[in-house]
């Protein structure tokens, strides 16, 4: 009998049911790719990280090295197993070209090293340890997609020819979030290009046991050992390792989620409408005294059969798509061992899927108990109260057309019943509009706010050379002389130490140079103008816990200095933490130099940019504006892509319910559909009062859902950006397309589907409506 | 007398197939202007697809039917809309609220399809009627807070508001008690007093005898006919008895 039923049934609806059967599927197929991809994941970072044997402790570290000190240090530490110093030669990107593309442009700080003997193994695509000879090159995994570049190509490092051997894993440095990548040469090799590059040591260690690291850590800061450079530990490898492909997973879980959401919405509205046109036949198998579970049973055996082929299509899919995902982790990071159970936990995700829509048809069913057979078998329809909104009446409106009045009432007479619709609406305005925001607020102008950068058209980036104070001058020289540039500045950046409140030594890059000539906006306070005035990035102030007014112990020539807080500034350059201040420093320990300038015409710019370029090579000249979306260009890409998806999606998750919406409003509003025709309301006036329901709902919707993306919205892009160094954020809006395109596409969208969704009102009868 | 509707050899079926039945089978009537006039006939003969037939709620498969000159087969569904919302008046055997208005605006409802800038005026002419009808007091109430009769005379308040030519009732007193339905048959009389014809379907002797022509139906068609002089609110029982006497006649 089931069967029977479920065929009829499927046959009267074959779209809906199609549509919801593939949103299942495609909810199953996402739930078991994530399991999958997270026990691969874990699996492959376990094994390459084992493979490679990456340290437990690492310091990078610029400037002279007491390696005596720190083998004294690792032989006395009881936790410390193996120790190791590696050297890093960090070579200038120009320097580097791989077949018959330079790295120039390439924003990754690459670098050389030799092959260790210990531990933090450079492995090949195999996963062993790579043994390289003499004109042997292995390239980081990275450019192996990135670039064109194959194995046999050559590649010129520092003037030398190389044959590219092969491509290599990382456990430090693979990750796409690690700014450095590390190129493998024989020893000989290392030592004729050393000269192209300055070299910066891995201060590694491998522990005993790992729950000792926090110990260890400790221990080595108060040694007062070398440590200029970042700090980085064995759980922070794992982090940077999972990191992208789990915002991945992450990304996929959220989307699943929504795609459940997407298909409870349907079966909801499929099955109220399914119970609205049964209402009579419910009662009366309740009158004949069928039991409530045997009734439920027919219903749900539809959406069994449903949530079955839905969850085993899902399943095969995601065994189909799951190699296309598994690439970029197989590629990076090796094979995981753990497929079988990986395979089981994404059995568990489909069933997880099935189950949840079996709980939840059950749970829409329970409204049969309210049913009373008298009423069904009488009324054939539900006969829910409404609220009857008492101020807003028929007889004292004047201003809407009589349909527009009906359809708008109707909505505040049945809030509860319009409320799904209206969340569907709220979030998918917010959907649309936050990413178009946040690409409107990252691809303006004005974003270079949080860039800590000044109103300029040029900039010179003068680093990673010999002799930058020198070369710098050259350039000041130059621009002296220059008529066309009507003020410039120059800006050094140095390394200094502070001292934190408990007295440990902490590294700091402080910006040197004249901060009024480009003045940039503070969050809070002012820049520095005096010799004791310091500026603190946004983070950096977080950080270290300082407000405009307190005082910060710099070390300079061993000497403490006390500067006191000027102002906070934004900065997402740089990790976001920088500093600036005005004091003269005449050491040469210089880490970069910039050039500001301003032109008196600004159409020259593109012609200045090409004539320093081409007098200073050794310099990276920028058109400012083009600097910011370089520097942001991919990001500007991804997040404009994203948008132009998140349009889409919305759109389509818009249109689906308000089309399913509509087809169970007009099964449940039948009676009423039918009692307006009886009394001389035409199929366009139903239409009518259908839209303007549609368009009521969605002008809420919409209004909340800007003013949700606005608020919530905004301080979620602004927790984000936070986090990579602004101290505040507001989006730039771009008023044409948030406040007209995009509500006119949602209300069309609503408002084309509205008219088709409810085309069958004029199909309702009313001698089959208004029975007695 | 002018004719306001003219039926004729309407067939009417349901079904398809085998299965398929005709509910009216030939059914011929014609209405005066400002007559009243009673259906009945034993359950499944066919009254209320008549009536529906007759005011062109639904479409009929042969035959034709003519209202105030119109061939009703013949005109679009804005034009049958439109005459059924101003020259119809409907009233049914549960009241036909919209649950979302209260009840003077369910009442005003059909004339404001067209005649919204004129609310203050339709509504008063509703109070008017609504305190004709003994309801003045319920304007602002809920539909489910008022009786069964209270709302029949709610909806032919609605019926009346826009000068209807016919006031079709199917089964209008039908689910109310004797005292109620005598009320509204008193209504009835009234509103035919002041020259609007009446269609009624019903079962109950006691409202076709109330009536000046009563035409009986069985399988479809009008099998007979009982003639009365206009109801002056007197020998009501003796009325009733003609009716039954045909009634046992026609065996219904």
């Amino acid at each position: 009998m089931y069967f029977r039923l479920i065929r009829n049934d499927l046959s009267k609806s074959k779209l809906i049911t199609l549509t919801t059967t593939i949103f299942v599927a495609a909810a199953a197929m996402l739930f078991s790719l994530s399991a999958i991809l997270i026990v691969n994941l874990s699996g492959a970072i376990d094994s390459l990280m084992h493979q490679a044997k990456t340290p437990h402790f690492m310091q990078m570290h610029s400037g002279a090295i007491d390696t005596v000190r720190l083998a004294n240090f690792a032989e006395q530490n009881s936790n410390v197993d193996e120790y190791q110093v590696l050297e890093f030669l960090n070579m200038d990107n120009g320097q580097i070209i791989l077949g018959e593309q330079s790295l120039a442009n390439n924003v990754q700080d690459n670098g050389f090293s030799i092959q260790s003997e210990k531990f933090d193994y450079l492995l090949d695509l195999e996963g062993d340890i790579i043994n390289v000879s003499d004109g042997e090159l292995y390239v980081p995994i990275n450019y192996m997609k990135d670039t064109a570049i194959n194995v046999g190509d050559k590649a010129i490092i520092g003037g030398k020819e190389f044959t590219v051997a092969g491509f290599l894993r990382d456990s430090q440095m693979n990750s796409m979030l690690s700014s450095s990548k590390r190129f493998l040469v024989s020893p000989n090799d290392y030592v004729a290009i050393k000269d192209h590059g300055s070299t910066e040591y891995l201060i590694e260690f491998r522990l005993k046991d790992l729950s000792s690291l926090s110990e260890f850590e400790t221990a080595y800061a108060s040694a007062g050992l070398e440590a200029n450079g970042p700090t980085i530990t064995y759980p922070l490898f794992k982090t940077l390792n999972s990191i992208s492909d789990g915002i991945m997973i992450a990304v996929i879980l959220l989307i699943s989620v929504l795609v459940v959401a997407i298909a409870f919405m349907c079966i909801r509205f499929t099955l109220l409408a399914k119970i609205e046109d049964d209402y009579r036949e419910i009662g009366v198998m309740k009158a004949i005294g069928l039991r409530l579970s045997d009734i439920k049973k027919i219903y749900l055996a539809k959406y069994t059969a449903i949530a079955a082929v839905g969850s085993i299509f899902g399943f095969a899919l995601s065994l189909l798509f799951k190699g296309l995902l598994l690439e970029n982790i197989r590629l990076y990071m090796g094979e995981s061992e753990n497929s079988l159970f990986a395979a089981a936990l994404g059995i568990i995700g489909i069933l997880l899927v099935f189950f949840a829509i079996i709980a939840y048809v059950s749970g829409v069913l329970r409204r049969f108990r309210k049913i009373s057979a008298a009423e069904a078998i009488r009324f054939g329809t539900s006969q829910e109260r409404n609220a009857v909104t008492k101020r807003f009446s028929l007889n004292r409106n004047k201003l809407f057309n009589t349909n527009i009045f009906l359809g708008i009432k109707d909505v505040l007479a049945r809030k509860r019943l319009y409320a799904t619709m209206l969340t569907v609406l709220v979030i998918s305005a917010f959907i649309i509009i936050v990413p178009q925001n946040l690409y409107n607020t990252i691809s303006s102008t004005s974003f270079i706010k949080y860039m800590g950068i000044g109103n300029y058209d040029i900039r010179i980036d003068i680093q990673q050379t010999d002799h930058i104070s020198q070369k710098s001058a050259e350039v000041l020289k130059s621009m002296n002389n220059d008529i066309s540039i009507t003020k410039y500045t120059i800006l050094t950046t140095k390394t200094f130490k502070t001292k934190t409140e408990d007295g440990s030594e902490e590294n700091i890059k402080i910006e040197l140079g004249d901060h009024s000539i480009f003045p940039i906006e503070y969050t809070e306070g002012r820049a520095p103008a005096t010799e004791n005035e310091i500026a603190l990035s946004a983070l950096n102030a977080d950080e270290m816990g300082k407000k405009v007014g307190d005082d910060i112990t710099v070390v300079m020539k061993g000497k403490d200095i006390t500067l006191t807080v000027s102002g906070i500034y934004s900065d997402i350059t740089n990790g976001g933490k920088t500093a600036k201040a005005v004091f003269t420093d005449t050491s040469e320990n210089i880490m970069w130099s910039v050039i500001c300038a301003k032109l008196s015409d600004k159409s020259h710019i593109d012609e200045k940019v090409s004539e320093y370029a081409d007098r200073f090579t050794f310099a990276k000249i920028s058109n400012i504006d083009e600097f910011v979306t370089q520097t942001f260009s991919s990001t500007i890409k991804s997040v404009g892509k994203a948008s132009i998806a998140a349009i889409f999606i919305a759109l389509i998750i818009t249109v689906l319910v308000t089309l399913l919406f509509m087809k169970m409003l007009v099964a449940k509003d039948r009676y009423s559909i039918a009692v307006m025709k009886a009394l001389g309301f035409t199929n366009s006036d139903i239409t009518i009062q259908f839209a303007s329901r549609a368009v009521f709902v969605s002008i809420i919707g919409i209004v909340l859902g800007t003013l949700l993306a606005n608020s919530l919205g905004e301080a979620l892009a602004g927790a984000v950006i936070t986090s990579f160094g602004a101290s505040s954020f507001s989006f730039s809006v771009n008023p044409l397309s948030a406040f007209v395109l995009c509500p006119l596409m949602m209300v069309c969208s609503v408002l084309i589907t509205t008219i088709i969704g409810t085309s069958g009102a004029g199909k309702i009868k009313i001698s089959e409506n208004i029975k007695e | 007398m002018k004719k306001i509707i003219i039926g004729e050899h309407i067939v009417k079926s349901f079904g398809e197939g085998d299965e398929k039945r005709n509910v009216l089978d030939g059914a011929s009537v014609d209405i005066n202007e400002g007559e009243f006039v009673a259906i009945m006939g034993p359950s499944g003969s066919g009254k209320s697809t008549l009536m529906f037939a007759l005011s062109g709620m639904d479409n009929i498969d042969g035959g034709k039917v003519i209202f105030d000159g119109d061939e009703l087969s013949s005109v679009g569904e804005v034009e049958l809309s439109d005459i059924r919302r101003t020259k119809m008046g409907f009233v049914f055997q549960q009241p036909t609220m919209l649950k979302n208005l209260n009840i003077l605006d369910n009442i005003i409802l059909p004339s404001m399809r067209d005649n919204r800038k004129n609310v203050a005026k339709i509504s008063e002419k509703a109070r008017e009627l609504m305190k004709r009808v003994g309801i003045a007091e319920l304007e602002m109430r809920d539909i489910t807070q008022v009786s069964g009769g209270q709302l029949q005379r709610a909806g032919i308040c609605r019926a009346l508001l826009n000068n209807p030519k016919i006031i079709f009732g199917d089964e209008p007193t039908g689910a109310l008690n004797t005292k109620s339905a005598q009320e509204i048959m008193d209504i009835f009389s009234e509103i035919n007093a002041g020259g609007t014809a009446l269609m009624l379907v019903t079962h109950d002797a006691k409202v076709a005898a109330r009536t000046e022509r009563i035409m009986f139906m069985h399988d479809g068609k009008i099998v007979s006919e009982l003639k009365l002089p206009k109801f002056d609110g007197t020998n009501i029982d003796g009325r009733v008895g003609k009716v039954t006497e045909k009634m046992w006649e026609k065996g219904i």
